[in-house]
């Protein structure tokens, strides 16, 4: 032990938590930095375009911007519960709030910023880590083996020219549960109560939920898909090519700034 | 480096910085403990760990399984150390392939998915640092009532706008499962949004499915 304290409110937002996350941080630049580099060095041996290295780039940097907020949203949600820092370095690596809200409440179920201790502080941070570890571990050890015995052999061979349609039939899937996500909140939608960075909950412990049914999310879905279709008018007509990179990005903040006017609107 | 050897080399970098970034993820609560010199509460860890893992260690294994050949090799190890799959990098990829046309399995789309996960990790620990810096100064604006719904419903205008091209450019695939997930949304609500991991692994496999037969029956003119 290092400390004169185990007082908790000096723990969760200590100096030297901070200095982990910065840490923590370097660590996921550096890496990042370190495949970008390995991958443009490979773009340069095959011959591809520096337009789609710069396009890859910039749209990337685009997209990122909006979910990152977001993300970012979700540290201030757990800091109340659990300071900055912890928050700060469990959405700088793999995992995501829905995931580390339910962490807190299954380690320390009840549990609130002024009855949290140190030991429940531990104990959360272990959770939250180790739970959440499988898809990298799984990688880890299969992903070579999954790739070269299956995967190669889903996208050659007698299957021929389904193999391009495969993935594009994979992710118009992944739209469509999102549609369908969107759409079932019409008909139903508990949320569950956050309290101090925690879900809450009742004297049985279960979540406390409230019904929160909406048609939000279905018009916002719509609305970025009109948006794109916008702005690839915009792009076909008047040959504004450089919009490309950004017409995702444009289309989502339509879509969110539609859904700050209906909540404008009374209608969450 | 041809395309076999690159593709061996990332397997090799890939698994040495999936082994570090595991270790650094692991090394933070152990460091809080032997800072702070009090340890967690086995029973309750042990139990927490337990009962998330139930689900979380399939639904890790079924997203390497899923979401890999979206990634590519160098993406897949980044992307599962630095998280954010499903509303972040798989989406992000899938639009830089689109504006860079490229076709997922090639050399060229293996580069474009490893520069995407890359700028988008990078552009995520910025925003999240920048924002602590000035955390005072931002958390207002970002509280504010009226911008809830704004970031509440970030996943909707995600997917609506990807939506778009993937839509427009397979008509034909779109239709199935677009009426499967409507139908089950309208059946199973709570199922739908409580469970969509599961939901989005349905859906494929319904639309590949469906794809399939189209693609045998030959309703899907050649590409």
């Amino acid at each position: 032990m290092f400390l004169q304290t185990t007082d908790i409110n000096l723990i969760k937002n200590a100096w030297w938590m901070y200095l982990i996350g910065a840490a923590v941080t370097i660590f996921i630049i550096g890496g990042a930095l370190f495949f970008a580099f390995t991958a443009l060095r490979q773009a340069k041996k095959i011959g591809m375009r520096r337009e789609q290295i710069r396009q890859s780039v910039i749209s990337s940097i685009s997209f990122s911007i909006l979910p990152s907020i977001g993300i970012f949203i979700g540290v201030i949600t757990m800091a109340g519960l659990l300071g900055i820092p912890l928050p700060w370095i469990r959405l700088s690596v793999i995992g995501a709030l829905h995931y580390e809200l339910m962490a807190v409440s299954v380690a320390s179920g009840g549990i609130t910023a002024a009855t949290l201790t140190t030991q429940h502080f531990v104990t959360i941070a272990f959770a939250m880590t180790i739970s959440i570890i499988w898809g990298g571990v799984f990688a880890l050890f299969f992903f070579k083996k999954y790739q070269t015995k299956v995967l190669s052999k889903a996208t050659s061979g007698e299957k021929g020219g389904f193999g391009k349609l495969l993935f594009d039939a994979v992710f118009i899937g992944m739209i469509s549960a999102y549609l369908g996500d969107a759409f079932a909140k019409i008909f139903r939608y508990d949320v569950r109560v956050v309290e101090d960075g925690a879900y809450l909950l009742d004297d049985f412990g279960d979540y406390v939920v409230v019904d929160s049914r909406t048609f939000v999310p279905i018009i916002v879905f719509l609305s970025s898909m009109l948006a794109m279709f916008v702005f690839d008018l915009i792009i076909k007509k008047w040959h504004q090519k450089w919009l490309e990179n950004f017409q995702l990005a444009l289309s989502m903040i339509f879509g969110m700034t539609v859904a700050v006017l209906l909540g404008i609107g009374g209608i969450f | 480096m041809n395309n076999t050897s690159y593709n061996n080399h990332m397997h090799r970098v890939g698994r040495v910085f999936m082994a570090m970034g595991l270790s650094v993820m692991l090394i933070v609560p152990v460091l809080i403990w032997v800072i702070s010199g009090v340890g967690p509460d086995w029973n309750k860890m042990i139990i927490a760990i337990l009962s998330m893992s139930i689900l979380y260690l399939p639904s890790g294994i079924i997203e390497v399984v899923t979401y890999s050949p979206f990634l590519g090799t160098g993406a897949t190890y980044l992307a599962f150390v630095t998280g954010n799959l499903v509303n972040l990098k798989i989406p992000c990829v899938m639009n830089a392939r689109e504006i860079a046309k490229t076709e997922i399995g090639t050399p060229e789309n293996e580069v474009v998915a490893t520069l995407s996960v890359a700028f988008s990790t990078i552009t995520t620990v910025i925003i999240l640092s920048v924002g602590i810096l000035f955390l005072q100064l931002i958390r207002p604006f970002l509280e504010a009532e009226v911008m809830q719904p704004a970031f509440n419903w970030v996943v909707s205008a995600l997917f609506g706008a990807l939506g778009y091209k993937y839509f427009l450019r397979n008509p034909k695939l779109v239709i199935v499962p677009i009426v499967f997930s409507l139908v089950l949304a309208a059946i199973a609500p709570k199922f739908v949004y409580s469970n969509i991991a599961i939901v989005i692994v349905i859906t494929a496999i319904v639309s590949v499915v469906a794809a399939k037969i189209m693609y045998d029956k030959k309703w899907l003119s050649e590409k």
